[in-house]
């Protein structure tokens, strides 16, 4: 599904990502854990087209998407959602995933008025669908900006999904959740597998990782440490030294 | 002059603001996505509103066809004024574009002055009617052309910005490039579209100018270019409803200045004006648009 060879991620002197290799199947949810500052985000915006990689390559579907402008890579399948929310304030919820959903494809340029100039009808069923589903159908006509912090998620969650991607990217998903929300994260994660969706799931909270990712890919300083199932990379030596006083 | 004639200048000022309204807008809308001021964008609108006059003067079109010609030119120039200014220049310096910008705005009065010779020339008015009385009072019958046709490029605007995706994509990239560029929107499509919709603004407005003073002169570029960022700044940069009621408001103060005193005075008092909003309320009428 997506396949990262020798990937290196450099700012002025320092290698954010430093050559690192991990692969996902279809249809598996793949977490990329580390400790602060070891570029798990850095490869997510190298994967997602906000940052070019210094070396390496960057496989979908065996394709090499360098060359892919970021803008084009939401229809190609590739969806993210941020660690610090970055939904459209300003819009409302409804019109959230309406920016999102439907994104243009290569036949896109025919369709360009119907796109752009078209009214809401044709999109509101399937909106209405993706909303139901994150729990955020009574909060269709508020500003995206009113919303509270779990609904912000789940909004972020909802509009990544509204482009029926491929492969989901979620960035720290759980940051700022409480226990609740974060069982709720889990189960959501679990259907979305269910669903068919591939996920890269980057997370600091370590139960959720242990218990939804069918493997794991350890980063420190930006090189691999580890991989594995879970299970494996807990007892992995290295990983345990790489969190000592902060591991769970 | 009596109250009468007060309310008379106010009423006329109201109709004609409608245009300071439509150049305070295309202000605010490039410096919602770009957050940056384009010093040339009222120079562009007049220079569009003298290419519709090559319709008649040049290819023999009737009198009519500088309306569309000269809002179709605007847009152009909009387009041209993205590409020569903004898309090339680094954004990051603060002083970049303003530069290139009112570089462009001299080029721009240079060009109309050496195609022009100088010389005013005639523009058409909207309509040629009767003026319509109420009472003591008297609507100018091309004044009330003048605004409708402001008026319904509003609503126009107005229906793409919240109603349309292409709309909604111009606000989602003012708030959140990096989501927006995820979401398949495409910064520069979206920027350059922008000043194409804020150029076709301006050449309504250059056009209505046009029509409502009977001609076009290269002297009009920097006042207009002044009372275009006063509305902005006076409607609070950002805010579209705020560009359109500083409009009327300025429209109204400037025509009720020159009754109370003369022509030349009247300019001192709308600085004045912007003056008063300065100190009293910097963030304009209306806070702006939400920006990351």
């Amino acid at each position: 599904m997506l396949e990262v060879r020798g990937l290196s991620k450099h700012f002025g002197g320092v290698r954010a990502v430093d050559g690192i290799d991990f692969s996902i199947r279809p249809g598996e949810v793949f977490g990329l854990i580390g400790p602060n500052g070891s570029g798990k985000s850095t490869t997510v915006n190298l994967v997602c087209g906000l940052y070019q990689p210094t070396a390496g390559e960057i496989l979908f579907e065996g394709k090499d998407i360098a060359p892919v402008p970021t803008h084009r890579r939401l229809s190609l399948g590739l969806a993210r959602t941020f660690q610090n929310i970055r939904l459209f304030a300003n819009l409302t919820v409804w019109e959230n995933l309406w920016m999102a959903e439907n994104a243009p494809s290569h036949r896109a340029e025919t369709r360009f008025l119907k796109r752009w100039i078209g009214g809401r009808s044709d999109a509101r069923e399937r909106i209405t669908k993706a909303l139901e589903f994150s729990g955020l159908a009574h909060r269709a006509d508020d500003l995206a900006g009113s919303l509270a912090f779990g609904e912000q998620r789940r909004l972020e969650l909802a509009r990544a999904l509204a482009a029926k991607p491929r492969l989901l990217l979620l960035d720290e998903p759980a940051a700022g959740m409480n226990a609740e929300e974060i069982a709720q994260l889990d189960e959501r994660i679990r259907a979305l597998q269910q669903q068919g969706y591939t996920i890269l799931l980057i997370e600091h909270h370590m139960e959720l990782v242990m218990a939804v990712t069918d493997r794991v890919c350890v980063l420190n300083f930006g090189r691999k440490i580890a991989e594995g199932t879970p299970a494996e990379v807990q007892a992995d030596p290295a990983v345990r030294e790489a969190y000592l006083g902060t591991a769970q | 002059m009596g109250f009468v004639d007060y309310v008379q200048a106010i009423i006329d000022g109201l109709l004609f603001g409608t245009t300071y309204s439509l150049i305070g807008i295309g202000f605010t809308l490039v410096f919602g996505v770009m957050q940056k001021i384009n010093m040339s964008y009222a120079a562009g609108s007049l220079a569009g509103a003298y290419c519709g006059l090559v319709g008649p003067q040049l290819m023999g079109l009737p009198p009519w066809s500088v309306f569309p010609l000269s809002i179709a030119a605007s847009g152009v120039i909009g387009y041209l004024i993205y590409l020569t200014c903004f898309r090339f220049i680094p954004l990051a310096s603060p002083l970049a574009t303003l530069m290139s910008t009112v570089g462009m705005l001299l080029l721009l009065d240079e060009i109309i002055v050496h195609s022009t010779a100088g010389m005013p020339q005639n523009y058409p008015a909207i309509y040629d009617g009767d003026p319509i009385e109420i009472g003591d009072f008297m609507l100018r019958a091309d004044l009330v052309g003048v605004f409708l046709v402001c008026v319904v490029a509003m609503a126009v605007l107005l229906a793409l910005l919240y109603r349309t995706r292409l709309g909604m994509a111009t606000r989602a990239v003012a708030q959140q490039p990096v989501a927006a560029q995820l979401c398949g929107m495409r910064l520069q499509a979206v920027n350059g579209l922008t000043f194409v919709i804020a150029g076709l603004l301006g050449g309504v407005a250059g056009a209505m100018i046009g029509a409502s003073v009977g001609m076009l002169s290269p002297l009009i570029a920097g006042p207009i270019t002044v009372k275009g960022l006063i509305v902005t700044v006076i409607g609070g940069l950002g805010s579209i409803p705020g560009a359109i009621v500083a409009g009327l408001m300025v429209g109204a103060a400037e025509n009720l200045f020159q009754a109370l005193r003369n022509v030349t005075e009247r300019d001192i008092y709308v600085m004045l004006l912007l003056f008063v909003f300065l100190v009293v309320r910097p963030g304009g009428l209306f806070s702006g648009r939400g920006h990351d």
